[in-house]
């Protein structure tokens, strides 16, 4: 009895002298995942994988480091290593947050852009039941930007969900068929609004950029080769003025998302449709989407998933210059996976993925299996 | 149908008693002015969507350890969520800096005690350990 009053008396002592909860804590956690992968053949290409297996392709650790410095202000950190990019570690997130009032939310630093459902959380494994997200929907080949957002939470009768607003700049590189370019994307904006109510979410965003890409630019294969062609096809379909079509400075692409989910608890399913839309001709629009379904039996959970993207032209002679090109993409995957709950910060998958290439570069594609096993934690 | 409802109902309640839930108090301090809140309320709260209480004033949850009879009961009945569930709910507002899980604050008497003491607090105890020093606002 004495020790529990005494144990008592010392917790009031520390609530007392911390009023404010958590003010002045520094928290600390991280996830990390580490995953096996192999190919059945070599014919296609999917989650960086091949046929001799892989153990860094889907390997990642993120720490961060967050404080609250005063009832409205906070600091984050995350830094992320990944397998996928020898292991090279990269501040994903770094950002000061400014509470206005219980909905406001104002960002600055570096963040991610909120263009699709799993942006948040795009590399906390844990927080979803397949190893990585779909790669055909997933496609923007970075993820965050420096900049500033303005987070507004909504509450009204069954309904909540937030509205963000954002506002940067990303410098760093931009894979494009293989080849890495430096990028200086400009005036990277946009907006995602999301709302549930009871088992039912949804979600749309908007964001658009301006490509500004240096070296090596003007002698490298893939976008270089194009701009350089297009000029000359431009002349031999009579239509010189398209060739202006294929320039990449200071042109906009926009890229548009909207999700559905449900999850009651036992059955859950998430959709996702995606498209982009580029000013240049050099990079052909396209549109991916995928639908995922999962059951939740105790400590374990079956899913199912179908992706699929699909590169389109543009109409008229910049259609017929695109078609010269041979990049186009066509191509979809059937993923079977099961997760299963070790404990309640541990979670082990395994996961079957049929890859279908039915048009890779302009020709006709192949179809490979993919399996990988991952153990998840967050700590 | 109506029979059937309501012997269903007499069964469903004969189970939960037979398979023994304590009954579990939500509790706030006894100078807090807010009396009765639902269901809803509680887990908006809970769950760091709602950051104060019906009259306004500033609302912090805490939580019972991990593996406590209470915290399971509370989880599933007010949150409808399994411990998995709410873990990965949680990570996705950890890693984006977008909210923080309440703080594990031990058992039925160490929550009574902090919640006494900070009419800002809310907490969960078994109805048994409740005393004068706190209010109930729900029970389930």
């Amino acid at each position: 009895m004495k020790k529990i009053s005494a144990l008592s008396l010392l917790t009031v002592a520390i609530s007392a002298a911390a009023p404010a909860a958590q003010a002045g804590d520094l928290n600390i956690n991280g996830f990390l995942s580490v995953g096996a992968s192999m190919l059945d053949k070599n014919d296609a290409e999917i989650a960086g994988a091949d046929n001799q297996g892989g153990f860094k392709q889907d390997t990642i650790l993120g720490l961060q480091v967050s404080k609250q410095v005063n009832d409205s202000t906070s600091l984050t950190g995350q830094l992320v290593s990944r397998g996928s990019d020898n292991y090279s570690t990269e501040a994903a997130w770094a950002f000061v947050t400014y509470s206005a009032n219980d909905e406001l939310d104002l960002r600055m630093g570096r963040l991610r852009i909120p263009a699709f459902y799993y942006s948040d959380f795009l590399e906390v494994g844990y927080t979803y039941n397949s190893i990585r997200p779909a790669e055909e929907v997933y496609r923007i080949p970075f993820s965050s930007i420096d900049g500033v957002d303005l987070a507004q939470r909504f509450s009204s009768g069954d309904i909540d969900g937030t509205v963000q607003v954002y506002y940067g700049r990303y410098q760093g590189d931009f894979e494009s068929n293989g080849t890495v370019y430096e990028a200086d994307f400009r005036n990277v904006t946009g907006i995602s609004v999301s709302a549930n109510m009871g088992n039912f979410g949804s979600r749309l965003s908007y964001n658009q950029g301006e490509l500004n890409l240096g070296s090596p630019a003007p002698t490298g294969t893939g976008l270089a080769v194009a701009q350089g062609s297009a000029n000359g096809l431009a002349f031999l379909y009579g239509d010189s003025s398209a060739a202006e079509d294929f320039n990449i400075s200071g042109q906009t692409s926009s890229f548009i998302e909207a999700a559905l989910t449900y999850d009651d608890g036992t059955y859950s399913v998430l959709a996702e449709w995606t498209a982009f839309d580029h000013e240049t001709s050099v990079l052909l629009d396209d549109q991916a989407w995928m639908v995922s379904a999962a059951m939740r039996m105790g400590e374990f959970t079956p899913h199912v998933r179908y992706s699929t993207q699909k590169d389109e032209f543009d109409s008229g002679v910049e259609g017929d210059i695109q078609k010269q090109f041979g990049l186009e993409a066509d191509e979809s995957s059937i993923t079977l996976g099961l997760r299963y709950d070790y404990d309640s910060s541990t979670a082990l998958k395994f996961e079957v993925q049929n890859h279908d290439e039915k048009t890779i570069g302009g020709a006709d594609g192949d179809s490979v299996t993919l399996y990988s096993a991952a153990v998840d934690l967050v700590f | 149908m109506k029979l059937f409802k309501a012997s269903c109902s007499a069964l469903l309640i004969s189970l939960a008693a037979s398979t023994a839930f304590a009954e579990i108090s939500v509790i706030v301090s006894a100078s807090n002015p807010n009396s009765t809140m639902d269901q809803a309320t509680v887990s908006k709260i809970f769950l760091g969507k709602a950051k104060s209480f019906p009259d306004g004033s500033q609302a912090l949850p805490v939580d019972q350890d991990e593996g406590s009879a209470a915290r399971e009961t509370f989880n599933s009945t007010v949150l409808g969520k399994s411990a998995s569930q709410l873990k990965s709910y949680w990570s996705r507002l950890i890693f984006t800096g977008k909210g923080t899980p309440p703080k594990p604050s031990g058992g039925d008497a160490a929550v009574k005690a902090i919640v006494a003491n900070n009419p800002n607090i809310i907490g969960y105890i078994d109805s048994s350990a409740v005393d004068a020093s706190v209010k109930v606002v729900h029970k389930f």
